[in-house]
């Protein structure tokens, strides 16, 4: 097992390697959660989407708040790069269910409300999806709980 | 003393090279002072932060050295890279190393040491300033004529003979040659045929097969089969025996040989630098040398002036010697007193460019320190040399063979008297009477 090479490369941004190495590494060790969370990454920079959100939503089924609660400077986290890259660079017009989804992947590592609008609308193509209608559900949920304790909050201030 | 945490960090503390270890996410943990030194970071600033945002090197993304330990199970020594200051200045910088493991042998964490090497690296531009061609200092003309021919023969692979006396710097000019041919990036072997008795030479030559001969217990390829597309440089080719002249003078014509002990004809392309410092004309007079092989080797000759011949030569070269031995012995030593340089300008060396390198490394490694190199560090034996030569251009002659021959065996032995009167068979008190007569002072 060697996670430490995974993360050299993960941080080198060689993403198809960093996989080859956390693949190796979550055979050994299925609970690593740390190293999963970088494989979603690294499955969407290999075109593997599909896989990336499966993964993601193995994650989020127990521990939203890990990929919720990422910060990209001191978790070294390349999503809100990679997405913006990928809403710049691709014709937005075109709005593969791939390419939505990937959005909706990697904005939950900055941005709950993107992610929920990115997989609502891969949803929209693919209305029989169950994995993402499964991950909305989580997300969703969640946006209300904070969208609660917000009222909450403010209401007992006032 | 117990050695906890707060020794061994003293300990790294007091080291000159800079230490850092990460975790196995590549965030420092430790960062000593000489890390604080040449980075111009402090300790505060980079615990916690990834390696790449401190060091922002691009070997980072590259070849990162701890993921290449990683990679190969082995540790790193004197990787050369780069890093780049807050100050905008990038340092070169010389690194070792290595990945720590847990008890699992899973690997936890990784410690670099480095090493600021930008002197090393403004010394080494120096000397660069100072070569004028391929490593060669010669600022003669006629040194120059032979830098111009060599950059017009770069697209030929015709023969070369290199002529000049010991220590001119013949293979330095064998290997411009081949650096600027285009051969230069194929196999370049070189071999002196002096060293090797006959029956050796045409094994080392041509290579052997197993039973060749009484030593030849496995079959062994010959530097002609290892140079074949490339170059080989002949030294001292005129000492070659008659013999095996005939048979290179074959490889010249039609590039085939054969091994020693076998019959199968081996064929090769090799472009051929052959040297030698003996008077030719004479060799081929005395039927040392084959008159054929010369001419097929001297296609294009080149003649290396004796350092005498090029004096305007011997002042860039004791400072171009002075650089490289600061270099070797980390001693600032750039300077050479008048007088010194007086008996250095005046001296035959009759041992070219080579005797000229022995006398100012042992000149330079009897100065101390950050001082000029001074008349009396130079070799006794220069100095009388050159003293015997004035005297005698100014009618005093004086010429004394018995004088000559105490220093250089005192110098030999580093003026050990018992060592010096046991070569000359002589007693000790016999050898301080000799001393005095001759007015030798001691060093």
């Amino acid at each position: 097992m060697n996670e430490m090479l995974g993360n050299q490369y993960f941080m080198a941004r060689k993403y198809s390697e960093a996989l080859s190495v956390y693949e190796e590494c979550v055979q050994q060790d299925k609970s690593n959660n740390l190293i999963m969370k970088k494989m979603v990454i690294c499955y969407t920079q290999v075109g593997k989407i599909q896989k990336a959100a499966e993964l993601l939503y193995k994650i989020i089924q127990n521990n939203l708040d890990l990929i919720l609660f990422t910060d990209p400077l001191k978790e070294d986290c390349p999503c809100d790069e990679l997405a913006f890259n990928l809403e710049t660079k691709y014709d937005k017009t075109l709005k593969s269910f791939d390419y939505l989804l990937a959005l909706g992947v990697l904005w939950l590592y900055c941005d709950l409300n993107k992610s929920i609008e990115y997989f609502t609308e891969a949803l929209q193509l693919k209305p029989d999806n169950k994995l993402i209608n499964s991950i909305l559900v989580i997300l969703t949920k969640r946006k209300k709980q904070d969208s609660k304790q917000f009222d909450h909050h403010s209401s007992w201030q006032n | 003393m117990p050695f906890n945490k707060h020794l061994k960090n003293d300990i790294l503390d007091s080291l000159g090279e800079g230490v850092f270890t990460v975790d196995k996410s590549f965030r420092i943990n430790f960062f000593n002072k000489s890390a604080e030194r040449i980075t111009g970071l402090k300790r505060e600033e980079v615990i916690g932060q990834f390696c790449k945002h401190v060091f922002n090197s691009k070997v980072c993304y590259s070849d990162c050295p701890i993921a290449i330990v990683l990679k190969s199970k082995k540790n790193l020594y004197d990787f050369e890279s780069e890093i780049h200051c807050p100050t905008g200045i990038t340092k070169p910088i010389k690194l070792s190393a290595a990945v720590l493991y847990n008890g699992n042998n899973e690997p936890l964490g990784g410690v670099i040491s480095f090493r600021d090497i930008s002197e090393f690296d403004k010394i080494k531009k120096r000397l660069a300033k100072n070569t004028q061609f391929h490593n060669i200092i010669g600022h003669d003309k006629q040194m120059q004529e032979i830098y111009t021919l060599i950059q017009d023969i770069a697209d030929s692979d015709a023969p070369v003979l290199i002529h000049g006396e010991s220590g001119t710097g013949k293979e330095m000019i064998a290997n411009a040659i081949q650096a600027t041919s285009s051969r230069k990036d194929k196999p370049f072997i070189k071999i002196n045929c002096s060293v090797f008795p006959e029956n050796l030479l045409a094994s080392e030559l041509f290579g052997h097969v197993k039973g060749a001969f009484t030593d030849a217990v496995k079959d062994r390829i010959g530097r002609f089969e290892l140079a074949d597309g490339g170059t080989i440089f002949l030294d001292e080719v005129a000492e070659m025996p008659l013999q095996m002249q005939l048979q290179l003078l074959r490889v010249i014509q039609e590039g085939t040989f054969e091994r020693v002990g076998e019959s199968i004809t081996r064929k090769v392309d090799v472009r051929i630098i052959a040297a030698t410092n003996r008077d030719i004309e004479a060799a081929l007079e005395s039927g040392e040398f084959r008159e054929d092989l010369y001419y097929r080797l001297s296609v294009i000759p080149i003649y290396v002036p004796p350092l005498r011949e090029r004096m305007c030569d011997i002042a860039p070269l004791t400072y171009h010697f002075l650089n490289k031995f600061s270099l070797m012995y980390k001693k600032d030593i750039t300077e050479i007193d008048d007088e010194a340089m007086d008996i250095i300008m005046n001296y035959e060396w009759r041992g070219n460019v080579r005797e000229l390198e022995n006398v100012i490394e042992y000149s330079f490694v009897r100065t101390p320190n950050g001082e000029k190199i001074t008349l009396n560090k130079l070799p006794l034996l220069i100095r009388e040399r050159v003293y015997n030569k004035k005297k005698q251009k100014n009618n005093f002659l004086f010429n004394d063979p018995e004088k000559e021959k105490l220093i250089r065996i005192l110098e030999k032995h580093h003026w050990n008297k018992s060592k010096a009167a046991k070569e000359l068979g002589i007693g000790r008190t016999t050898l301080w009477r000799k001393l005095k007569q001759h007015n030798i002072l001691e060093k």
